[in-house]
């Protein structure tokens, strides 16, 4: 079973042919997505910086974290749910697609970057290092990475 | 001074970077508005904090989304969600003022509480109108 037997078969599943032939499916999950996304991404970005000692700074890093990153993987949840669901629906935009694949990638990473500045925020130190506020910029760049990665899947599929 | 159609990806790239932190600012400090958020922190230090985000990011939404619609103006302009997403934009507006015009005036009084009713429902209109924003926003592109 190769990736366009996979796309082929996928296309003719009864969930795939339900959100297919319903108007309003794939523009309301995709909607969700952004809508989730943009919460992800104002989340990401207060722990960022919180990280490098700015943003809700009153609040201690192990505490506002503590909030912030439960919510981000409430919303990596959701976003894999509906992603889930697009793809399932329109299967040869993504699972043929390299630009997906990088998607995915920079989301792996985005991940590992957030568990690590979960790990740094837990340990309790107020006073951001180098190191920590180059990870905080870097898990930003990379979560804008794969909003720009996930718009070109329109594009180059 | 349109862009050219190889760079429309790009821009509207940026402008989900730029709408993605101007929708989740407010998610957040409409969540603090409503109590359900950072309720140890007083709200004006929340909104203090976050909203210049907000406004930079919308610059930079306006910006791109000007861009955008130059490319393609008389299309957008009698294109029905556009028009909506643009009127829902200045109801989000206009929700905002009335809030900081009225309800702000006695924020002394409940800064560090829960806020009133009508910062609450401030709060509640803002998040559904910016929920609006988008959907409208991505139902343009289905309908172009």
């Amino acid at each position: 079973m190769n990736l366009k037997s996979t796309v082929h078969w996928l296309t003719q599943t009864p969930l795939s042919q339900t959100i297919q032939t319903t108007s309003w499916a794939i523009p309301g999950i995709q909607v969700v997505h952004i809508i989730c996304l943009a919460a992800l991404f104002a989340f990401a970005l207060n722990l960022s910086l919180r990280v490098a000692g700015r943003g809700l700074a009153v609040e201690s890093l192990a505490s506002l974290a503590g909030r912030l990153v439960p919510a981000i993987w409430i919303c990596v949840g959701i976003l894999f749910l509906s992603g889930s669901l697009l793809i399932i629906a329109e299967p040869f935009r993504t699972i043929t697609n390299p630009v997906f694949y990088l998607k995915m990638g920079l989301l792996i990473v985005a991940i590992v970057l957030t568990l690590r500045l979960d790990h740094v925020a837990r340990r309790a130190s107020e006073t951001p290092s180098r190191a920590h506020t180059a990870v905080a910029i870097l898990s930003m760049l990379v979560w804008a990475g794969i909003i720009v990665a996930g718009r070109f899947i329109a594009y180059l599929y | 001074m349109a862009i050219a159609e190889k760079w429309f990806p790009l821009v509207e790239s940026a402008h989900v970077i730029a709408l993605a932190t101007v929708a989740g600012s407010i998610f957040m400090v409409d969540s603090r508005l409503l109590g359900v958020a950072s309720e140890k922190l007083p709200f004006t230090y929340v909104s203090d904090r976050l909203l210049p985000w907000t406004w930079g990011a919308f610059g930079g939404a306006a910006l791109t989304g000007t861009l955008m619609f130059m490319g393609n103006a008389t299309t957008y302009y009698s294109n029905t969600p556009f028009r909506i997403k643009m009127l829902l934009l200045v109801l989000a507006g206009l929700n905002m003022l009335v809030f900081q015009l009225v309800t702000f005036r006695g924020v002394a009084k409940w800064n560090s509480d829960r806020p009133p009713a009508p910062a609450r429902a401030a709060g509640f209109i803002s998040i559904a109108l910016w929920c609006g924003v988008i959907a409208f926003g991505r139902w343009i592109g289905f309908t172009m």
